[in-house]
């Protein structure tokens, strides 16, 4: 595609992104919304799992220590304005990021995925036990959103659902825009190298480990403030969002949507709100429909949702190489 | 003895079994790691559908003894199925892909028993056999506590015989330190993987007979079990039988004595030890290689 047309595609979404309350209703306005945090969620996985090659099994927890954060800024900082709310849940997982990063940017592979599975375990329990704090099962609820507010220009009541969608979409889409240009970046260039090749990374004289932790703490910190407006749009925060299931999340959408694409990802989790809003209709079983997906793609298109796009487009347009199959070659992960 | 003791040795017995039972389920999930190289996340949906198993054997024939024979089988079955058809497709593409497949087999698994059997617990009594308290030296233990101890080292002693004593153990061995040396002598790897994923759901289905009884048969089942599993083979060592077999034991008597002297803190124990291990040792305690 030229620039133009992506331009005209990036305008044609913003337009019908600020329509969308209007011409769907609040009910797939709050779907929307939830999609998009979770877009933001898995995008921030995929630049450690597909830019940089690291697997980890406990991503929720910086999910959860950007929602724990904002919630418990809300509730304890008398009138705590809105964008420092944000703040202290971009901050709460950086913070609890460069706190890990000594230890994990050394590891790579299973060891990596697994400490991450231990922490996360570890803050889920800290979670449930910390009741003066975290409000044990309960959470964190029932805080005041502040209003939006630059003094002396303008006061926006964040209470209303329309206002929250504008203000969360621009935040979600535009932590997208900084995580794509991020990948455009000649560091971009080489958290790719790392997973492809760290020992001659390391050779060309770039610090392997360092560059690992700065990736990590920026994934984590996209992570943070994705958990930040899903506290806010929740109003609710518990430990159900530091659980495993909420770390495996990311995973699946990252694999069903491609883990080959900056934009997989995001078609991940479009894929499954689609998926949940359907099955949910019918059966209580979401998870198995959403199981049975994740191997069909697995076992035909490894590439995922941007695979099959790639083979759709290849097979109407003539192409022979896709933006697929030949990148799926190369061995991810292990070995 | 005291009642301070007898205490002591009765918690002792209860992390002990517990040990015991986590280290069945780890040797399969170290067997397969150590081999395969895939980090087998259904390993404990696994583990959760043989519990399942044993309900249903138990619930046609009445007898708990046909349900620990066949139940482990049947999931071994559904294991070896689940490798030959699904992950020895994509193994080419790498580990990415193996893992996040197990993942949707977890998925499918945890969904599916609800399907069959619902959401509520399932009782499953003790077999009358192993009903009730034996006395010791003056002192009373659950039989069937020491029956799964036993039952425990029983497989530990033969997993050993064959790994260390048989040439197919031989191969085994020499496949877990490099597969694809082991492929250019002129031997299967590909069924060898087969086979060693049926033995490793096997020992997992054992362990979920196992322990049926006593947590009785619920879907939360592998959430339970599947951490302290995972935490065993990664603190152990990936891929060594001796690590997962002495940091399942430290593990059981962590969360049984845990209990007791700090209540507050110990479901965080073990992630605490794990978290200390690895930080030192990435590899854990007995592995040699990253994973």
């Amino acid at each position: 595609m030229t620039r133009r047309v992506k331009g005209i595609v990036g305008g044609v979404i913003l337009v019908i992104l600020a329509l969308y309350p209007w011409l769907f209703g609040i009910y797939f306005t709050n779907v929307i919304v939830t999609c998009a945090i979770f877009a933001l969620f898995a995008v921030s996985y995929n630049l450690l799992l597909g830019y940089t090659g690291l697997f980890s099994f406990g991503h929720a927890m910086f999910f959860g220590a950007g929602g724990y954060a904002t919630a418990l800024a809300l509730t304890h900082i008398e009138g705590c304005p809105l964008l420092v709310a944000l703040l202290f849940g971009f901050l709460g997982a950086v913070a609890l990021a460069l706190l890990l990063s000594p230890i994990v940017a050394r590891l790579a592979h299973s060891a990596f995925a697994m400490l991450h599975l231990a922490f996360s375990m570890l803050l889920y329990t800290l979670a449930l036990k910390l009741r003066g704090i975290t409000g044990g099962e309960d959470g964190i609820g029932g805080f005041p959103i502040p209003p939006f507010r630059i003094p002396g220009v303008v006061s926006v009541d964040m209470t209303d659902p329309l206002n929250f969608y504008y203000f969360a979409m621009a935040v979600l889409c535009g932590s997208l825009w900084v995580a794509w240009f991020l990948t455009k970046t000649p560091f971009g260039q080489i958290i790719v190298s790392v997973r492809d090749n760290d020992k001659r990374v390391d050779y060309m004289g770039f610090k392997v480990p360092q560059t690992k932790a700065i990736i990590y703490t920026l994934s984590c910190g996209f992570a943070g403030i994705a958990g930040s407006i899903y506290a806010m749009f929740q109003n609710l925060i518990s430990a159900a969002a530091l659980g495993i299931a909420q770390s495996f999340a990311p995973i699946v959408m990252t694999m069903v949507g491609g883990v080959i694409s900056f934009f997989g990802p995001i078609w991940g989790a479009v894929i499954f709100a689609v998926i949940e809003e359907l099955t949910t209709r019918y059966t209580e079983r979401v998870q198995l429909v959403e199981g049975l997906i994740l191997i069909i793609v697995i076992l035909f298109f490894p590439g995922g949702f941007i695979h099959i796009v790639a083979i759709v487009k290849g097979k109407l347009l003539g192409f022979t190489r896709g933006k697929g199959a030949g990148l799926i070659k190369g061995k991810w992960f292990g070995k | 003895m005291d009642a301070t003791t007898a205490m002591y040795v009765a918690q002792g017995i209860h992390g002990l079994a517990y040990g015991m039972v986590l280290f069945l389920v780890a040797s399969g999930l170290t067997l397969i790691f150590g081999m395969m190289g895939i980090l087998n996340v259904a390993h404990t949906a696994f583990f959760m559908l043989s519990a399942y198993f044993c309900y249903q054997v138990v619930a046609w024939t009445g007898s708990f003894w046909l349900a620990l024979l066949l139940a482990p089988i049947a999931t071994a079955i559904v294991g070896i199925l689940v490798e030959r058809f699904l992950l020895r497709r994509i193994h080419a593409f790498g580990l990415l892909f193996e893992l996040t497949l197990t993942i949707g087999v977890m998925f499918v698994i945890m969904e599916a028993v609800k399907v069959f059997w619902g959401t509520e617990n399932l009782p499953l009594p003790v077999p009358s056999l192993l009903e009730g308290l034996v006395s010791i030296g003056g002192m009373d233990y659950p039989i069937y506590r020491l029956f799964i101890i036993g039952l425990s080292l029983v497989i530990l002693g033969f997993l050993a015989f064959i790994l260390y004593k048989t040439r197919m153990g031989m191969v085994v061995r020499a496949a877990v330190s490099d597969a694809d040396m082991v492929n250019a002598l002129g031997i299967n790897v590909p069924r060898l993987f087969m086979f060693v994923f049926g033995v490793g759901t096997w020992l997992a289905g054992l362990a979920g007979v196992a322990i049926a009884p006593i947590l009785t048969v619920f879907p939360g089942l592998a959430d339970q079990m599947g951490m302290d599993a995972f935490i065993v083979v990664i603190v152990g060592g990936f891929g060594s039988l001796g690590g997962a077999l002495m940091v399942a034991i430290i593990s059981g008597l962590l969360s049984s004595y845990g209990v007791q002297f700090v209540s507050q803190l110990a479901p965080v124990l073990m992630f605490i030890f794990m978290a200390v291990v690895l930080a030192i040792k990435p590899t854990g305690f007995f592995g040699e290689r990253e994973g």
